[in-house]
């Protein structure tokens, strides 16, 4: 077996049921199975409610509704023989050895031959699972373990056995990247295999710690958390959000499994706070809360534990000078004279050397550890990343001067950092104490890599542009959230001059966690409250013109977007000639959620799209009806899957799963484009005009009476119709692009002068979140 | 010696005409204030500053303030004028009636200060650092506290002051050593030195309520553990009269170079009991509820002078005859030519005439942005209104102050040698100006105040107030046949307010030193342009009156705006051109080498 083609999941529990939604996110049919309900009725309850529910949850375990299509539900009793379609099985049952074992001779009676049968587990040892079992089924057998929820976690361990097949190995690893979009990263047989066996350590230090110096959580989550790049839950709220309940089993399966010299027993006690929480119900976020919660009996307050006494109390501002007075050194922090710089160290330091005692014992190599903890426990550097930060010298001698055992890998590092730039390229300190080049897989090309060895063809404060090899150059976003200014314009203007010269295609990219956020709102409402509209109104011309230059180029574009791409970073898309996605893209208009409207061609390319499409009704109307729905109600995609739903994305554009291949995969379809490549068409519209806008208006109008659309939400929707209508026009006549760029100009002009807008805007820069006046 | 007449036709004209006739009385509780009760209030302002206060300005400050054994004595005639200004009503008007104060609105009290400045700035820090504590008081005090003390603050029988600096520490409150220990009953003991108290003792009142920020022995550092406290001279007995001596005492009086007559003391603390005025350790937020009107109050001391040195000048140079006209005799009849038909005496007349006139108008706009911050039914217009003041105040502070000092000067340099001697008191204008641009933060300091903290606030918002109004008069008024002239300059220098603002945004941003190098020339820019603008509005209210009964009044508006716009905005250009240079040449400049 070389590829799959069907996959089928058992156990439709929280991790099962979200693997099968993923691999149908993919494209690729699952079956789905649990067990027989045992009160009987509906024999297929338990699966059949997992998809139910999953259609609503949210964060939505689907990129689109009709992923769920592709999952066929059942049961074990009646249909394990659906099994036999599977090339790969992925069991998700419960934690319990005998259960799993029986199951399994269960599937090896009925899976087809060559079929890869893995286990979710995240507790039982590979060997123990597969003890008794024949050496035909341990030939296709591996730990596949997915992080929670599997959707958006990019992690995946896998585990093999001695006898497991390098091809069945080959075969789901080579799936979980290129379909599923997960990162792989193979672990040894031990428990809680890397990101687990680190990050339970690290929250299990970190609690008794901060227990024993009398620390409150909210002192300690902001000290372990941001300064060293790890999320802003730090460890309690982290805790909160996993469950407390969870920590035991791991713990348990790690107590029991590694030897008495392990590291890990040295911090391995009861906590009798924790232990009573979880006794009490106070198991987290899904419990009646944890170490923080919302007190809803007495106004909402927000309460945190105090871990002294194990009694919620008001909860406080974090307060500590240590990381103020640290500013960006770690080194400093950990030095730091006082009882939070104490505690930083406690607990990191004895975390970064256990991370080095794992090289050779759960990973065999530092990047899979340091990989692990990024995709699995979202933090920003991986343990060597971070060793490297303070210098593993200094490391080293601090560990020692603490009297905590040094770790090998640190004793042949000699001082040396984990990772290296030689001649450009990165690499890393091995095992065996040499350096290696750090190889990227085949259709792998990171824009990271390139700028460690190149310099840029381009470059202002916004913006650059690279050279990618094979006549393709980079346009990449470089300000603060990547969010569009007048000089990310002037630098796309200059490069189109220069791509027209010296390349033959372009892609637009960038690797920060978000395409762009769109038009930088803190400097167009600061020229608006000094009342510059005439720089407020070349900034829209000047970005018309550019996103315009860029459509009409004599070279092929590609925009390749991940994370969100919202508003003018949405319209850059509509711009290229395609668009090659990463599946986790967030994209859509969102102007009015800050009083105004797309002015950079949004609605103008909106409009030519569902006009182009023909699957609507006759006549203009099901078009411009369909454009001023998804613009006035700012409708965000939420997928790339849903961005071709709004036509965002077109039938040939692209979607890429694994993060990592999104910038080749764009590359190869800008490569495909240059042959024979002509600009496109210029679109011409023909239009109502003013009945097409009294109809728009009625039914905004009607939303305002039901309470739906805000008093302001009809000033921005007005204006959104004025444009999608056509202006001043009928359906005698046409409207070309110039004509509606000039409408939503106008329009944008109007509303940026509106104090509501204005409102919103300000609203937004200051919370976050949209203004609803 | 200089004499004073209220300017009273140009007050009735920024009230009435530039604000229009009912923009006090149609906001909700006001709508008594009609002009028919403001101009007698006015007028009757306008003799008690001209024929008691005035009459006292000199020898107040020839005699200056005396401390013998702990008590201070005001100079000859300031208990009697005292008695006369409170039994009038002139401490209460700007209170709240519910304790026994004449609620008059901002805009109307803000032209009275204005007069009692002219008239007698150091006489008018008495009331006006009462005013302050008042303020203070009234917005944060306990109910208790307030029945207890407004009462007699407001009718003037006692007075109040403000107690911040202390020897180590003026604009850095978060350094403050006074201690304010918490006893039994719900007081608090207090202990420390505070200096430069105006009015911290005098002989006008027969008590005196300090309000005081202290630290409390818990409290966190800096301005985060400051709380505020009342603590009076004299305890109040039963019946609420003055008791129990207090241990607060005057250590000294300084000796200074203007408002000689109004007692600057050394406070010294000694276990004196007070009470907690708002919540501990927020004590900073009643204090800045103090400090924003007395920063406006400031301004119109810098416009008080000004005008005072204003009306000495012109009266010098149309009476002192000297030489001739450069363009021949104007005056043949005479021995000599009055000075007054020289250019440079005008120059210097009509700039002390511009910047009163634009400042009367620019604090009215501010002012009465007070009132309707205050009283306007729709909550979005106060929010507006509220952001303008928060915006306008450093402006108006500094900016009038500064002019106000440039005015003063001018009106002595107009007089020559009889300037610099006492007799004309032309001098003593110079002199009291010169301590408003230093005390209730410095210019200095309104000018971070401006770029640092107003202009970044939401994102800006502050300068909507400022900038809508302004771009939608020049868009409007642009192309008028008659007022375009006014427009243009103002829609200049707008442009280069426009474009420094967004050069201070983006650079100090990044770097807070360029912010700050920019700032003072940014504030007098700003103001230039405020007051262009209030010159092109007074312009568009005086146009069509040229040829009626009062032409001669409107006729002199415009011919001072010309001058304004063609004169003085010009400095716009130059103030520009520095702030864009950026901060370098100081920055970059060798620590050593000053």
């Amino acid at each position: 077996m070389t590829t799959i083609n069907k996959v089928a999941v058992i156990g439709a529990g929280v991790m099962g049921a979200g693997i099968a939604a993923h691999v149908a996110n993919a494209g690729i049919p699952v079956v789905l199975l649990d067990i027989v309900p045992k009160e009987g009725g509906n024999r297929n309850a338990i699966a059949e409610g997992a998809v139910a529910r999953m259609l609503k949850a949210d964060p939505a375990p689907f990129m689109s509704k009709g992923a769920a299509k592709l999952i066929t539900v059942g049961n074990t009793e009646d249909h394990l023989d659906l099994l036999a379609e599977c090339d790969w099985i992925v069991e998700a049952v419960i934690e319990r050895l005998d259960i799993k074992q029986a199951l399994y001779a269960r599937i090896d009676a009925v899976r087809k031959p060559g079929s890869v049968v893995s286990s979710n587990t995240s507790t039982i040892p590979l060997e123990n699972l597969l003890a008794g079992l024949s050496d035909g089924f341990a030939a296709d057998f591996c730990i596949t373990h997915f992080f929670n929820p599997p959707r958006y976690m990019r992690l995946l361990e896998v585990v093999g056995g001695a006898k497991t097949k390098a091809q069945a190995l080959a075969v789901v690893s080579d799936f979980a990247d290129r379909r599923l979009g997960k990162s792989v990263v193979r672990c040894k047989d031990r428990p809680g295999f890397i990101a687990n066996r680190l990050g339970v350590f690290w929250l299990q230090a970190a609690v008794i710690e901060a227990i024993d110096a009398g620390l409150n959580v909210e002192d300690a989550d902001a000290i372990i958390g941001r300064p060293m790049g790890i999320p802003k839950t730090g460890v309690f709220a982290l805790l909160d959000l996993v469950g407390l309940d969870l920590m035991p089993h791991v713990i348990g399966s790690m107590t029991q499994e590694l030897p008495v010299s392990d590291a890990f027993h040295r911090i391995n006690r009861p906590v009798p706070v924790v232990e009573k929480m979880i006794a009490d119900g106070f198991t987290g976020r899904k419990g009646k809360g944890g170490f923080y919660r919302i007190n809803r009996e007495k106004n909402r307050a927000k309460e945190a534990i105090d871990l002294t006494t194990g009694e919620y109390r008001d909860q406080r501002r974090a307060d500590v000078a240590a990381v103020k007075e640290a500013g960006r050194s770690l080194a400093k922090l950990f030095d730091h004279d006082s009882a939070h710089g104490a505690y930083a160290w406690a607990v990191m330091g004895p975390t970064l050397a256990y991370a080095c005692a794992l090289v050779g014992d759960a990973a065999d190599d530092i990047e899979s550890i340091d990989e692990a903890m990024r995709l699995g426990y979202n933090w920003k550097f991986g343990p060597f990343e971070l060793i490297d930060q303070v210098g593993a010298a200094w490391f080293t001698a601090k560990l020692q001067a603490s009297g905590w055992p040094l770790p090998q890998i640190l004793t042949l590092a000699a001082g040396r950092p984990f990772y290296r730039v030689e001649n450009g390229i990165r690499q890393v300190l091995g095992a065996n104490g040499a350096y290696g080049d750090l190889v990227r897989p085949d259709g792998v090309l990171m824009l990271a890599d390139i700028k460690l060895k190149s310099s840029p063809v381009l470059k202002n404060g916004s913006a650059a542009l690279w050279d990618i090899g094979d006549g393709v150059a980079c346009f990449e976003f470089t300000s603060k959230m990547n969010a569009l200014d007048p000089e990310t314009m002037d630098l796309l203007g200059k490069s189109i001059r220069r791509v027209k010269r010296d390349f033959k295609a372009l892609v637009i990219y960038n690797e920060g966690s978000n395409f762009s956020v769109g038009a930088n709102l803190g400097l167009a409402l600061f020229a608006a409250n000094i009342a510059a509209w005439t720089e407020i109104e070349a900034m829209v011309a000047n970005g018309q013109a550019t996103y315009r230059a860029l459509k009409y180029a004599p070279f092929p574009v590609v925009a390749a977007p991940s994370g969100m791409a919202l508003g003018g970073g949405c319209e850059i898309l509509l711009h290229a000639d395609a668009i090659q996605a990463h599946a986790e893209t967030y994209t859509g208009l969102v102007e009015v959620g800050v009083g105004l409207i797309p002015g950079w061609g949004g609605c103008t390319e909106m409009l030519a799209r569902w006009q182009a499409l023909g699957r609507l009704p006759k006549g203009p109307m099901p078009a411009i009806g369909k454009v001023f729905e998804t613009i006035s109600t700012a409708t965000i995609a939420k997928s790339a899957a849903e961005a071709q739903e709004l036509l965002i994305l077109r039938p040939g554009d692209g979607i890429t799963m694994n993060r990592y291949r999104l910038l080749a995969d764009a590359k190869a379809k800008a490569l495909a484009l240059v042959d024979g490549y002509q600009p496109p068409q210029p679109p011409v519209f023909t239009l109502p005009g003013a009945t097409a806008k009294v109809a728009l208006n009625m039914a905004v109008a009607g939303f305002q009476r039901m309470g739906k659309a805000t008093p302001h939400d009809g000033v921005v929707s007005g204006a959104l119709a004025g444009i999608l209508s056509g202006g001043e026009t009928d359906v005698t006549e046409t409207v070309d692009e110039d004509g509606l760029l000039d409408l939503e100009r106008q329009a944008f002009m109007t509303l940026v002068r509106h104090p509501d807008s204005l409102a919103r805007i300000e609203h937004m820069l200051m919370t976050g979140k949209p203004l609803r006046n | 010696m200089a004499s004073y007449k209220a300017p009273l036709r140009d007050m009735r004209f920024v009230l009435y005409e530039l604000m229009g006739g009912d923009a006090l009385s149609s906001l909700p509780g006001y709508e008594e204030f009609t002009r028919d009760l403001i101009d007698p209030v006015l007028e009757e302002a306008a003799k008690i500053c001209e024929q008691v206060l005035h009459p006292l300005n000199r020898s107040g400050d020839e005699e200056g303030c005396t401390l013998e054994n702990g008590v201070v004595r005001t100079p000859s005639g300031f208990i009697d004028a005292y008695r006369t200004f409170s039994q009038g009503g002139w401490t209460a008007i700007a209170c709240d009636p519910a304790y026994g104060g004449q609620g008059l609105p901002k805009a109307v009290n803000t032209l009275v200060e204005e007069m009692i400045c002219s008239a007698n700035l150091s006489f008018g820090m008495y009331p006006g650092l009462s005013h302050g504590a008042y303020v203070s008081l009234h917005g944060f005090g306990s109910d208790e506290l307030k029945n207890a003390y407004l009462p007699k603050m407001v009718d003037g029988t006692w007075s109040g002051t403000m107690c911040l600096t202390e020897p180590h520490c003026g604009t850095d409150l978060g350094l403050l050593r006074t201690k304010a220990l918490p006893q039994d009953d719900g007081s608090y003991r207090l202990s420390g030195t505070k200096i430069f108290i105006s009015a911290g003792e005098h002989d006008l009142t027969e008590n005196i309520i300090h309000l005081v920020l202290a630290r409390l022995p818990d409290a966190p550092a800096g301005v985060k553990g400051i709380s505020l406290f009342l603590v009076p001279k004299f305890l109040p007995d039963a019946a609420g009269n003055p008791g129990e001596r207090n241990g607060v005492s005057c250590g000294s009086i300084e000796h200074k170079m203007g408002i000689k007559a109004s007692s600057t003391c050394v406070m010294n603390f000694d276990d004196a009991t007070g009470w907690l005025i708002g919540s501990a350790n927020k004590g900073m937020a009643a204090m800045f509820a103090m400090m924003n009107t007395e920063r406006l109050s400031v301004g119109i001391q810098g416009l008080g002078l000004a005008e005072a040195s204003y009306q000495g000048a012109v009266a010098y140079a149309r009476e002192r005859l000297q030489g001739r006209s450069l363009s021949g005799a104007k005056h043949p009849d005479k021995p000599a030519d009055p000075i007054i038909v020289h250019p440079d005496v005008r120059r210097m007349l009509l700039t002390q005439r511009a910047y009163v006139e634009g400042c009367r108008a620019l604090g009215a706009w501010a002012a009465h942005s007070l009132d309707i911050k205050n009283h306007h039914p729709d909550a979005k217009t106060r929010q507006d209104a509220d952001d303008f003041v928060a915006l306008i105040t450093p402006v108006i502070k500094a900016l009038m102050t500064d002019l106000g000092f440039e005015a003063a000067n001018m009106g002595m340099q107009v007089l020559g040698g009889h300037g610099f001697i006492r007799e004309h008191g032309m001098e003593q204008y110079v002199r009291d100006c010169r301590i408003s641009q230093i005390y209730e933060g410095t210019n200095g300091i309104q000018a971070l105040d401006l770029v640092g903290r107003k202009m970044p606030a939401h994102a800006g918002r502050y300068l909507r107030g400022f900038f809508h109004p302004v771009q939608a008069f020049i868009e409007a008024n642009m192309e008028d046949e008659a007022l375009g002239e006014f427009v243009q300059p103002l829609a200049k220098a707008f442009v280069r307010l426009q474009q420094a603002t967004g050069q201070i945004a983006r650079t100090g941003m990044a770097k807070p030193d360029e912010a700050g190098a920019a700032a003072t020339d940014y504030l007098r820019l700003f103001g230039l342009t405020a007051l262009a603008y209030m010159w092109a509005r007074m312009v568009q209210t005086s146009l069509d009156k040229v040829d009626g009964d009062d032409g001669a009044f409107y006729r002199a508006k415009i011919g001072t705006a010309r001058f304004y716009m063609e004169r003085l905005l010009p400095q716009t250009s130059g103030l520009f051109s520095a702030i864009m240079a950026g901060g370098a040449s100081m920055m970059d400049f060798a620590e050593d080498a000053f």
